[in-house]
């Protein structure tokens, strides 16, 4: 374990030895604020639309329900965050492995105690390590403004652990696509690439009838179970549900066995 | 290959664009996703056949090595997918437990899907509508109860006739359909839903008859004075309703099960007090709501049944004021007896009485059951002296009154003529007008008291609360302001400060 964990410090001190893993994070953070004041600010102006074209104040049922804080500002914002996400995170998986191979750096690993499983999962942990903290960093603001509207605690814990899961999701694939190559930009456009593609399978029904559609869903194979979007939905929405959480956990294994296999493939092609 | 994989993940990428852009599959994405999955699939099938050829056997060990790794990889994560969904362990984190399903809705899911017909809900939306995700998330916690339930998903735009046909408002509706029969659910929240559920299964079980003609409570008003929010629970819950003109009432139809009384403000005639008394000495079934000072003559009546209606109001000093009114006067009720009437309600979940008086209980006969259900605090006394409501807000001196349980509901069951008379009777009838039905759990008690009288027990539920509460109060700009200068603009300051020092210690390194 303590070669690991070696390989998990290097890889925190190299992020954090850089300037653009603060850029990244300062990003992050702009972006949420402004986004979120965005919202609340324009909520606001509904509001008070409504208040004074119906002379009646906020305290009667003049007002749609569905303007509220919840479904105005909250809801839209972790929309936004969400797909802010699918663009941020890859530019920081980009550099992972893509990097090692671009200086040839890769092979001093390979050649050190550590098996390519360790490789692998060293650079999985720090990689994790750094999503947790920007999560951290882009939900400050929200949950600050929104303590104020009086919502509820858990339901932020909620959607803070959906951030979380889905960035070490979009985080997983964007390190396995940076695996197959030792160009950073190719890293980062294929994991923008697979994380689009993964973002809302809907559309598959188009393709497979609403007969077979309703016997997949029947079986609960249907296409939308492997999309990205609707599992990140039930968390904003207040629902933590373990088949959710197993969803993100399997990504990220399955994204750690494509990236081992990246070791096999360089080994048979040189 | 590779040149093919380009091609086919540009061609992938240009249809999901298009998807996302226009929100459906025109001619272009389809074809674009269509060409570009194959082309993929193609590039793969070409790929693996050309590392059967490449590299000697170990190269090929390796490689089938590797990608046997990911296949297990893969079968565990759908395997623990799969186990965690058959598990069905959820939790609902939201601030008002929008998707833990009541018991009341549960039970109805399963007595719909106990029986022949399928339960089908149309979920009518716009794609834009910011709601459909929740409503899509209860459709699915009320297809994990009720399996038998289908959902169909329909986009209002492509489906007009359908959308005029079952009278579909607005985006974010949900049609029922059981049969021939359906239910349009304009706003779906679970009490939205359960409601339809029970119109959908319950027609005419049974017939209510609501005394009229002595300024008593009217089940057509619709202001907060009125009582047109019960009706509308009895209609929903199954029942057929009546008036009945207390003037001209020699006798109580037979097909009534039980009849409503709400305070009546005048004297009842004496022969509409004997129709009730024949009724009920035949084995009727009484719902009677009083309310303090007022003397009808049904007073009378209950009192033969062993439920005397004392002079008075009942003050509970555990009660806070409410509704702007004295303390103690508005009694929160929170004590109540193992009953069916007041089956799961707890000291968490109260009932609201806007003044009350005090019922006291005897028992006529031998066989008679008389029980007291809802009672106030052990700090309860009772104030024969009104006069003071007029004067203060503050809590009245209780001059020496005892201060017990006072009971503030009952019930009574009487065996007449071979069959079972029941009397509910609760000390105000405030609690059930349409101001205060929804507060905390009256509906629910005042439905399950009907329900026992009409001996329909299977009934007796725990509703859930049909309104959602939402925040609707503007966030002060000034401390959004504030929050921004504070957290939003602050963090990312603080960090590029970081990140240039860093930057600036790489260079002179």
């Amino acid at each position: 374990m303590r070669p690991l964990w070696a390989l998990v410090r290097k890889e925190l001190a190299s992020l954090f030895g850089a300037p653009t893993a603060y850029l990244t994070l300062t990003l992050v953070a702009l972006v949420t604020a402004l986004i979120f004041f965005d919202h609340l600010r324009l909520y606001n102006q509904i509001l008070f639309i409504f208040a004074t074209n119906t002379m009646g104040g906020f305290e009667t049922d003049t007002i749609p329900d569905h303007v509220n804080l919840w479904d105005t500002v909250f809801l839209p914002v972790m929309e936004t965050l969400g797909l802010t996400l699918v663009g941020a995170v890859p530019l920081v998986t980009m550099r992972v492995f893509a990097e090692e191979r671009s200086r040839g750096t890769d092979e001093l690993l390979v050649t050190s105690n550590l098996t390519p499983g360790q490789i692998v999962a060293g650079k999985f942990l720090a990689t994790f390590a750094f999503v947790t903290l920007m999560m951290l960093v882009s939900f400050v603001y929200p949950a600050t403004a929104i303590e104020q509207g009086g919502l509820g605690v858990l339901h932020l814990a909620s959607v803070f652990v959906g951030l979380w899961l889905l960035a070490l999701g979009l985080a997983s694939i964007g390190l396995a696509c940076s695996a197959f190559t030792s160009n950073q930009l190719v890293a980062a456009v294929s994991g923008w690439a697979v994380a689009f593609v993964m973002w809302d399978f809907s559309w598959a029904n188009a393709f497979i009838g609403e007969g077979l559609a309703q016997l997949l869903n029947q079986l609960a194979l249907q296409p939308r179970a492997i999309a990205i979007h609707p599992r990140y939905g039930a968390f904003a929405e207040g629902i933590v549900s373990l088949a959710n959480v197993a969803y993100f956990l399997g990504l990220a294994l399955v994204a750690a066995a494509v990236a081992r296999f990246s070791f096999d493939l360089r080994r048979v092609n040189g | 290959m590779r040149e093919l994989a380009l091609v086919g993940f540009i061609a992938l990428l240009s249809g999901l664009v298009s998807y996302y852009a226009i929100g459906e599959l025109g001619t272009f994405s389809s074809v674009n996703l269509g060409l570009g999955a194959l082309a993929l699939a193609i590039a793969a099938a070409l790929g693996l056949h050309r590392l059967r050829f490449t590299g000697g056997p170990l190269a090929r060990r390796v490689i089938g090595r590797g990608l046997l790794g990911i296949a297990l990889a893969l079968a565990i994560a759908v395997g623990l997918e799969r186990w965690a969904a058959w598990q069905g362990l959820t939790f609902d984190w939201t601030f008002e437990q929008r998707y833990d399903l009541s018991e009341a809705v549960q039970r109805k899911l399963a007595e719909i899907c106990s029986g022949d017909e399928p339960l089908v809900a149309l979920f009518y939306f716009d794609p834009e509508d910011p709601r459909k995700r929740a409503t899509g998330l209860l459709l699915e916690t009320l297809q994990r109860a009720g399996p038998c339930l289908e959902v169909r998903e329909r986009r209002i735009e492509e489906n007009l006739a359908e959308v005029d046909r079952y009278a579909v408002g607005s985006s974010n509706t949900v049609v029922f359909q059981l049969g021939d029969a359906f239910e349009t659910v304009p706003r779906p929240m679970e009490g939205t839903i359960y409601e339809a559920l029970y119109r959908l299964t319950s027609r005419g079980v049974a017939t209510l008859a609501f005394l009229r003609g002595e300024g008593e409570g009217d089940p057509e008003r619709t202001d907060g004075l009125g009582y047109s929010g019960l009706a509308a629970a009895l209609t929903t819950e199954g029942y057929q309703e009546r008036i009945l003109v207390s003037a001209s009432l020699s006798e109580v139809p037979e097909d009534v099960d039980a009849l409503i009384v709400i305070a009546p403000e005048r004297p009842l005639l004496p022969q509409t007090l004997d129709a009730l008394q024949r009724y009920l000495e035949s084995g009727g079934s009484l719902v009677a709501l009083l309310e303090p000072g007022r003397e009808s003559g049904i007073e009378g009546l209950l009192a033969g049944f062993g439920i005397e209606a004392l002079d008075g109001l009942v003050v509970d000093p555990a009660s806070a004021p409410v509704d702007e009114g004295v303390r103690g006067v508005n009694v929160l009720a929170f004590n109540y007896a193992a009953h069916p009437v007041t089956a799961g309600l707890n000291r968490s979940r109260m009932t609201y009485f806007p003044g009350v008086r005090p019922l006291h209980l005897r028992k006529p006969r031998v066989e008679d059951d008389v029980q007291r259900v809802v009672l106030s605090s052990h700090r309860g006394w009772v104030s024969e002296d009104l006069s003071w409501l007029a004067r203060s807000t503050g809590l009245p001196a209780s001059d020496g009154a005892q201060s017990d349980y006072q009971t503030l509901a009952a019930v009574g069951r009487y065996p007449r003529d071979g069959k079972e008379t029941r009397l509910v009777v609760f000390g105000d009838a405030d609690f059930a007008s349409n101001r205060y039905l929804r507060a905390l759990y009256d509906l629910d008690l005042v439905l399950n008291a009907v329900h026992w009288a009409t001996q329909r027990e299977s009934a007796i539920t725990l509703r859930p609360k049909a309104l959602r509460t939402s925040v609707q109060f503007p966030v002060p700009l000034t401390s959004s302001v504030q929050a921004l200068y504070g957290v939003g603009l602050l963090l990312p300051e603080l960090l590029l400060i970081a990140g240039g020092l860093v930057w600036l210690r790489r260079r002179r390194s």
